[in-house]
């Protein structure tokens, strides 16, 4: 079911609001005149009374009463909405100045009586004070215009509720609508949003206050949008690029090949040369798919007690044999235990030596430090990086030297990236920096890993220092 | 020795039948699952060779009613997803290895050959030989032609793995995951190298050669005839 809209809400809230408030003042209202038309009654009644004992004083029997009957009858004759009652001390009655008056009880106080369908309110007294035998004068008075004047008022109250709740509910939506435009102006922005259009942002200055974080989140949570998609975009952008030329050598090679028949050999030239573009392409997906588990933070390194010094050992011996022909020297300095996976991190350290290796040159040397601090650097001697190089090093499909980019790269510049991307998912950095004939990649494991949350994705965390 | 192929990729069955077929091993192929689970229960295999993603029933579903029916066969997966949770799900259903796609044939018929060996995993030996070269795995001592030959650790453990399985052709990426622990695909300049200097110890100056280069797919240690 849906729910009721946020304007229909708050219009039908400021209605009761107002109705509960004009219900309030007209009940306030209603009273206040009631009071007012008993108190005036009461005087007016009181006023009659004095006047009455005044004028009748000593009157005493039966008789005494009729014999000032056409005195009495032609006074109230006059007076339309006053009646008086004689009656005896034992309440038997010995004049009414017209029909169907009400039984009052002997009291003092006002009263409100009803008979014959008229209101009246009546006031006794007796007609010689202390005399418990006196006769007595009850004055009554017809109030039926008071009660019609207060029930048309109570019909207006009612109407005055009713419309001024339905102004306020017309009122209230309009007002809603206005002051709800900037939650509109959201609606509309997140309508418009799709894949061309990411960098459609709020203009959170403008937003009133309870909006704002609202639309600074909404703006956080399209700019990491444009985040992903960006790197996705650029993701396929390059496979397609990287896969173009294989996949152009392969079908250029096979058809030539194809065109005319050959001798066995050279089918069998032609299948190895296929081959091994079609190898460098399993492992160009491979490594690329490696890349994307690690920046959507599939890459969840095991966490194992790891004597670095041991690794990095096995690591040298199994690049020795390279070294020695490239003329190489491999050193490792120093000692450090950390918590990590450790295929992982021979990945990333096998790639940074492979790299080394690469680029120190005949007579050089490739020094791995290992620092108690949690520092690992891998440091080589040669020509130092540009600092336009250095800031691109860790980019995915960057080759130091544009040579390299003519085939035989085993790893398709994929190699420092996927470091990168093993140590972000460590909780570590790493940086490059030149200096004094050195090129050296500083891995610090030390920082990050319990200093908030880590994003293992590219591009954020790169801090190559030129 | 009989193996059955599940894989509903017509072209990806019909090649591995194909490598398998000449590698001397006989196969039975199926392209879907519920057949599959037919074959796998009533024949006799030696090893099941399991897609994960199935018409009718996942390769998962075919190695749980294997295991149901307290059969043992060695499984092994290919799949085109490599997430861990899909290894380790398959590895806790009792598969015994696992190959992400796309892959070397080499490296399938070298894992192929593995499995199969490991159920046969008879008396440990003492020294492995191929023609005149023989390695002393206690002494830790090898010769060729009766002439002692110098090793190096990892040398030595290199030898012993292309002793061990002479006449295979082993892929570079096991080679360096067998010797040196390196399970990942690094880079195989290194494997030719230590090839190469292994080389020089063992076949330098005897006229017959036992390491041999296959182009494209790995090294073999065996004797030739040419």
């Amino acid at each position: 079911m849906r729910r009721i809209s946020l304007g229909s809400r708050l219009a039908l809230l400021f209605a009761a609001c107002t109705a509960a408030v004009s219900l309030g003042a007209g009940v306030l209202f209603t009273q206040a005149s009631e009071q007012h038309f008993i108190e005036l009654d009461e005087q007016l009644l009181d006023t009659r009374l004095t006047q009455l004992r005044e004028q009748l004083t000593g009157l005493q029997t039966r008789q005494q009463v009729v014999d000032r009957l056409p005195e009495l009858r032609s006074q109230f004759n006059l007076q339309t909405d006053v009646a008086l009652r004689i009656s005896s001390g034992t309440g038997q009655a010995w004049f009414e100045s017209r029909q169907g008056l009400p039984d009052a009880n002997q009291s003092a106080q006002l009263k409100t009586l009803q008979a014959g369908g008229v209101d009246y309110r009546g006031l006794s007294a007796p007609l010689i004070e202390h005399d418990p035998q006196s006769p007595q004068l009850t004055v009554l008075l017809d109030i039926t215009h008071h009660q019609h004047f207060l029930q048309s008022m109570q019909r207006l109250i009612w109407l005055t509720v009713g419309l001024s709740a339905l102004a306020t509910a017309l009122l209230g939506a309009w007002a809603v609508r206005r002051g709800l435009r900037p939650l509109r102006q959201i609606g509309a922005v997140a309508a418009s949003v799709n894949a061309r259009s990411l960098t459609t942002r709020l203009p959170v200055a403008q937003m009133p206050e309870e909006l704002a974080q609202l639309a600074e989140s909404m703006n956080a949570m399209l700019q990491r949008l444009d985040d992903a998609f960006q790197r996705l975009s650029a993701f396929s952008a390059d496979i397609a690029h990287e896969l173009r030329t294989p996949l152009s050598n392969l079908l250029t090679h096979t058809q030539v090949t194809l065109t005319r028949p050959r001798s066995l050999d050279e089918y069998r030239e032609a299948l190895h040369g296929n081959l091994e573009e079609l190898q460098w392409m399993a492992q160009l997906v491979n490594d690329m798919l490696y890349l994307a588990k690690a920046e959507h933070g599939l890459l969840v390194p095991e966490q194992q007690v790891l004597d670095l010094a041991s690794e990095v050992d096995a690591l040298l011996e199994y690049y020795a044999p390279l070294a020695e022909d490239a003329g190489v020297t491999l050193l490792r300095e120093g000692e450090l235990v950390i918590e990590g996976d450790r295929q992982m991190l021979r990945r990333a350290f096998s790639n940074l030596l492979e790299n080394a290796l690469r680029f120190a040159g005949a007579g050089g040397v490739v020094k791995v430090g290992l620092q108690a601090g949690g520092q690992v650097t891998v440091a080589n001697t040669g020509a130092a990086i540009e600092a336009a190089a250095a800031q691109r090093l860790f980019d995915r499909f960057y080759r130091g030297d544009s040579a390299r980019a003519e085939g035989g790269a085993e790893h398709a510049g994929l190699g420092l990236a996927i470091t990168r991307s093993i140590v972000l998912a460590h909780g570590g950095g790493i940086q490059v920096e030149c200096e004094a004939g050195w090129t050296r990649f500083v891995i610090d494991f030390g920082k990050g890993p319990h200093s908030g949350p880590k994003d293992t994705s590219a591009g954020l965390t790169r801090n190559a220092t030129p | 020795m009989k193996l059955l192929i599940v894989e509903d990729q017509v072209k990806t069955g019909q090649y591995l039948q194909q490598g398998l077929t000449e590698a001397g091993f006989a196969c039975e192929l199926s392209a879907d699952g519920e057949t599959g689970l037919h074959l796998a229960l009533t024949g006799d295999h030696a090893l099941l060779i399991l897609d994960v993603m199935l018409p009718g029933r996942s390769g998962w579903e075919i190695l749980q009613a294997v295991r149901q029916a307290g059969l043992a066969t060695p499984v092994l997966f290919l799949t085109a997803r490599d997430a861990v949770e899909d290894r380790v799900h398959g590895l806790e259903l009792g598969a015994d290895d696992y190959l992400v796609k796309p892959f070397a044939f080499s490296e399938l018929l070298a894992r192929v050959r593995s499995l199969l060996r490991r159920g046969a995993a008879g008396v440990q030996d003492t020294t492995l030989a191929l023609a005149d070269l023989r390695l002393d795995l206690i002494r830790r001592r090898a010769e060729r032609a009766g002439q002692r030959v110098d090793l190096t650790a990892k040398e030595f453990a290199l030898l012993e793995l292309l002793l061990r399985r002479q006449g295979e052709v082993l892929p570079k990426s096991l080679i360096a995951s067998q010797v040196w622990d390196m399970n990942f695909d690094s880079d195989t300049n290194v494997i030719e190298v230590a090839i190469r200097r292994l080389r020089l110890k063992i076949d330098d100056g005897h006229a017959s050669k036992l390491i041999h280069t296959v182009r494209g797919m790995g090294y073999v240690l065996e004797e030739r005839q040419d």
